[in-house]
């Protein structure tokens, strides 16, 4: 990443109404080291970027009041985590209130679930599937990616001509605002989504749940009309369903080996059902 | 009205009997397992009614009216072109919220969430601060886990692109 596209991206997100603890003068500098150095965001940036688009997001939905299935899904989402080689990043999940069937994850390990696909499942394995592939979203940072790649390619020349004016009340601040969102109706590359669909099969094996809850959900989706309202944003961002489960085919093997584990349907009907 | 009250309590049962197609020719087995003897051939796209699910294996039923177990993975519901069960009622929902008889959106905070609110969408530091109150810990979790007979497995990452 040069320095001009580090700028942007932290112009991003230094952009918001959370301004508090994104000091200009901090993310400047920070973005000359970020410029200098690997081209890599170190994990403390990854999280405020993430905890920055995390709050846009339940801006745009907020969460379900029920305090006893949030701790649920925490719980759930937790022990995956635990499995995986970023086990002490600051995971944290949320059930958002909307009818749509979706899910989201920003970087440094906030994970997001619709209330709309949390009714569509029958157990906690189908839960787990969901939230592995998520969080295997945050293990190879792909938001994270996409945003300093649409940094460099769009947003360079916007934010500099921001910096320039030291003015936050112009369009391109809203530009740079929406853009941190973009992701989330735009999509990941293809590649990234039947990535975490692999690698999600594996982190809901690691916890011990039945490996085939993901695909049990894709096959959920893949029955649904795509027409759908509720499936109509999800189907835009990512492959198709049954695209995805031909993809996990390469799975076989581990969903298998996998396969008698623990659904937990009783104890998912008990919490989630509230 | 008796006979409606049974229809009712059918409905469930007669649900999971879900139109579904085979993606490529495919044998069916007496049993939810690749080593068990066939009890027919399924052409590739023959149409079959998906019965139940265990393990990677569903059970479904042949036109012809023969039963067996087939990959799950190689089944698709409701096969392109077919009609596939009608809006999820959340169009209805949203239209609601929706102004007046043009359906010009306003911003009533409950049309859920689509591309337009999640590009229009403003920071909610306090839902965050909310959402940070119900984390779990490391130990907490594992505890949990352990309730709900749940065991710890070592299993590799494919290789990339695999």
């Amino acid at each position: 990443m040069n320095r001009f596209s580090a700028v942007a991206l932290l112009m991003l997100f230094a952009a918001s109404p959370a301004q508090a603890q994104f000091n200009i003068n901090r993310l400047l500098d920070a973005a000359k080291n970020v410029g200098k150095a690997t081209g890599e965001i170190g994990e403390k940036e990854e999280i405020d970027i993430g905890r920055e688009m995390a709050a846009r997001l339940l801006g745009a939905a907020p969460l379900m009041a029920n305090d006893a299935v949030q701790r649920y899904v925490n719980n759930v989402g937790r022990w995956l985590a635990s499995q995986t080689e970023r086990a002490d990043l600051p995971w944290q999940f949320g059930v958002l209130q909307a009818p749509q069937l979706n899910a989201f994850a920003t970087p440094g390990g906030n994970i997001f679930i619709t209330r709309g696909l949390l009714e569509r499942m029958r157990n906690e394995a189908e839960l787990a599937g969901v939230l592995a592939h998520e969080i295997a979203h945050v293990l190879r940072k792909h938001h994270l990616q996409a945003i300093q790649k649409g940094a460099r390619m769009e947003l360079a020349g916007a934010a500099l001509s921001t910096l320039a004016r030291q003015d936050r009340n112009t369009p391109s601040r809203e530009k740079l605002l929406a853009a941190g969102s973009e992701l989330y109706y735009r999509g990941l590359d293809k590649s990234d989504e039947l990535e975490a669909d692999r690698l999600g099969v594996v982190i809901a094996a690691r916890g011990g749940y039945d490996a085939y809850g993901l695909p049990s959900v894709l096959q959920t989706l893949q029955a649904m009309n795509p027409e759908d309202s509720g499936v109509a944003l999800m189907f835009k961002t990512h492959p198709a369903p049954g695209e995805r489960l031909s993809a996990l085919e390469t799975m076989q093997p581990t969903l298998d080996a996998y396969a008698g584990q623990p659904q937990l349907a009783d104890r998912f009907a008990g919490a989630a059902r509230r | 009205m008796r006979i409606a009250t049974l229809l009712l309590l059918l409905a469930p049962a007669l649900c999971l009997a879900e139109p579904a197609s085979v993606i490529r020719a495919t044998v069916m087995k007496q049993q939810p397992a690749s080593d068990a003897p066939a009890t027919g051939q399924l052409a590739e796209n023959a149409k079959v009614d998906a019965l139940e699910r265990k393990g990677g294996w569903t059970r479904v039923k042949a036109e012809g009216g023969a039963e067996g177990w087939v990959r799950m993975l190689a089944l698709r519901y409701a096969g392109a072109g077919d009609a596939k069960q009608g809006d999820s009622g959340i169009a209805q929902m949203l239209n609601v919220a929706r102004s007046g008889t043009s359906g010009t959106q306003v911003a009533t905070g409950v049309r859920g969430l689509d591309a337009e609110q999640l590009a229009n969408a403003r920071p909610n530091a306090a839902e965050l601060r909310r959402m940070d109150g119900y984390a779990a810990s490391k130990d907490g979790a594992g505890g949990f886990a352990a309730q709900g007979g749940l065991n710890a497995q070592r299993v590799d990452y494919p290789k990339a692109g695999g």
